[in-house]
């Protein structure tokens, strides 16, 4: 019996690929592409964080022009405060009691106010 | 639940007693976060050493200088009131654009250049007091002269100029020469002619008169 033999020439070959049209930019050319978006908006970034460590340079000196008054002016509230206080309680307690085992000025935690607004 | 009620006393925290009259009276500077942004700059020209003196005063009294540096402080103040009352006397209408054009950006300098370039000029030409920011990098322009900043709202038409100062314009030139020569030699040349037309004009008026 003879046997089934390839035909005469050989197979044809299998279509296994799909048959479609390859559309758009080879990859090479997408990932050039995505490079120069990218590069673009990398320089943009440095750019802004370059400007902005400029800015906030410029910001904190006006700060530290600003922060003399502004600390003299607070400190000298706290001073008329201190002393009214002081003299409020003399006036109620006949004498001032050391609080703090310490000279340094102490900022009140508490608050104690006149009896009636003073306002 | 709390079983207590909060209770608002706040109002009797008041306290007018004023300063005993053994203390100096000063008046207080009474101007607001904008204003004191938009003026800082020409408050750290002219009161530079007086703030330093209380900031020294301060950091040498720790915990007392609250008392210690009541004299440097009025004098501080005193010298930022100056600075205030010459602005508004000279230049009050380049300083109120600025001021309120920061109040109106969140404080941000960035946005309100032109209106800057303005108040700085009348500033210096009235009271020769010049926006000076220390330790700029020297090969960029500096960010409080760019026409285009990445975070302002919108950049700055290339008809508009920013304002320097002799001694900026000079600074920045000389700045100019490291990273770009020939503009820098090119504003060189510009200066050169300006100069001898200035000097020619001169001369023509002294023939005539």
């Amino acid at each position: 019996m003879p046997q089934d033999m390839p035909p005469a020439g050989g197979y044809e070959a299998v279509q296994y690929k799909r048959n479609l049209p390859t559309k758009g930019f080879r990859p090479a050319t997408l990932l050039g592409i995505a490079g120069v978006i990218m590069g673009y908006g990398w320089y943009r970034v440095i750019k802004g964080i370059r400007e902005r460590n400029e800015l906030a340079r410029e910001k904190m000196w006006g700060r530290i022009h600003l922060i003399p008054l502004l600390q003299a002016e607070e400190d000298r509230d706290l001073v008329r405060r201190h002393l009214a206080d002081q003299a409020r309680e003399k006036a109620l307690l006949g004498e001032n009691f050391k609080v703090y085992n310490s000279d340094r000025y102490v900022r009140p935690t508490f608050a104690a106010v006149p009896e009636n607004v003073t306002e | 639940m709390a079983a207590r009620k909060p209770i608002f006393n706040q109002h009797v925290l008041y306290d007018t007693t004023p300063l005993p009259e053994s203390i100096p009276k000063v008046k207080e500077l009474g101007t607001t976060s904008a204003p004191l942004m938009s003026a800082a700059f020409f408050i750290g020209a002219r009161c530079k050493d007086y703030n330093d003196d209380f900031m020294q005063c301060k950091t040498e009294n720790p915990g007392k200088g609250e008392f210690e540096c009541l004299k440097e402080g009025r004098r501080v103040t005193r010298c930022a009131r100056s600075v205030i009352k010459d602005i508004n006397a000279n230049c009050l209408d380049q300083f109120k654009a600025h001021w309120e054009c920061l109040e109106n950006n969140n404080q941000q300098m960035w946005q309100c250049r032109q209106k800057e370039w303005s108040l700085n000029k009348c500033v210096f030409d009235k009271l020769g007091l010049e926006k000076r920011i220390p330790d700029q990098p020297k090969d960029e322009v500096p960010v409080q002269f760019r026409r285009n900043q990445i975070y302002a709202h919108a950049s700055i038409p290339i008809t508009q100029f920013p304002y320097l100062t002799p001694s900026q314009r000079a600074e920045q030139v000389e700045n100019l020469r490291l990273r770009d020569p020939k503009k820098a030699a090119r504003i060189d040349l510009w200066d050169e002619q300006q100069r001898q037309k200035e000097a020619a004009e001169a001369a023509a008026a002294q023939t005539k008169a």
